[in-house]
């Protein structure tokens, strides 16, 4: 378990109503609307604590018939205190792990399911949400200024500006009418 | 009797951001740290409609009437946003967000339940 992992587990367990759904999942996998009987809370309080656990990958969910039932991942719990505590953290890993952090940050800001809310005024937000749009776009393939519209269209309304950011981010290249996305530095021809 | 209304509308919302600040201290101390925040949730939006409410006398020149327009006109403008939220939630099956939202809205409900007791039971 790496680092964020373990913090992010622990937050999540600081918490008396998702300790005790735990408690009722040790015992046997469950439904919302049981736990919420179970526990005095209302299903919808019982639905947005799992979600949090799920997140936190204290806990998982499979279909059954109509339900969908709610179970303990058990292996997490079994990880030691001391073994989370012995895990070596990399200087670099740990870097990357901030950067990965920080570029989730803006992509949760900025992303609602999918659609950007807006364009980001500082450059740096703006290149991460950017990134984001051209992962949409395929690599050596051509493409037409109509279907990068549309490509772009599927994530904000105003697709000229973003399409000319791309552009000048050198995140796509054009020629003419025609445009591509541009090879990261790393895989450059 | 207008200024009855107001008083009464008015002793609603103090009462009941009392009742949310009492329960998010007492789900603090529980250790129950998101539920706390609901109720701030829920103290937020009586304090949202109380500014509405003081707003609507002020510019509606104590025609009561006209507070009652410009108070419902608000009530059903504002929660649009959250149910359109709360529909995009459901539809990505988050349910975080969606019950978030749903605390929002039941709280709009419950305040225009009050406002109609009070402003059509005082009249």
């Amino acid at each position: 378990m790496t680092e964020t992992e373990a913090i992010r587990l622990f937050k999540c367990l600081s918490d008396k109503s998702r300790l005790q759904i735990l408690k009722s999942l040790v015992i046997e996998d469950m439904y919302v609307e049981r736990l919420a009987e179970r526990l005095g809370i209302s299903a919808p309080t019982v639905s947005f604590h799992l979600k949090k656990l799920t997140e936190a990958g204290a806990v998982t969910s499979y279909k059954s018939q109509y339900y969908m039932m709610y179970s303990l991942r058990k292996e997490i719990f079994e990880t030691s205190i001391l073994e989370i505590l012995q895990e070596k953290s990399d200087e670099s890993e740990v870097q990357a792990q901030r950067d990965a952090e920080y570029r989730q940050k803006v992509i949760d800001a900025f992303f609602e399911y999918g659609k950007l809310k807006s364009i980001p005024a500082q450059k740096k937000k703006e290149r991460i949400v950017l990134e984001v749009i051209a992962e949409a776009f395929e690599f050596d393939r051509i493409y037409s200024e109509r279907e990068v519209n549309i490509l772009i269209a599927d994530f904000y309304d105003d697709f000229c500006t973003i399409r000319r950011d791309m552009i000048s981010e050198r995140l796509l290249d054009r020629d003419g009418t025609k445009y591509w996305r541009a090879q990261p530095k790393c895989r450059e021809k | 009797m207008i200024d009855q209304r107001v008083s009464k509308f008015n002793s609603y919302f103090d009462r009941q951001i009392s009742l949310c600040q009492q329960r998010n201290k007492e789900l603090l101390e529980d250790d129950r740290v998101d539920e706390a925040t609901f109720e701030k949730i829920k103290a937020n939006v009586y304090d949202i409609f109380r500014t509405i409410l003081s707003v609507a006398v002020k510019t509606s020149k104590n025609d009561p009437e006209e507070i009652r327009q410009a108070f419902a006109l608000k009530a059903k403008q504002i929660p649009l946003n959250w149910s359109i939220s709360y529909e995009k939630a459901k539809q990505n099956d988050d349910a975080v967000k969606m019950k978030i939202e749903q605390i929002k809205l039941d709280t709009i409900h419950e305040i225009k339940e009050a406002f109609a007791q009070i402003w059509e039971g005082e009249k």
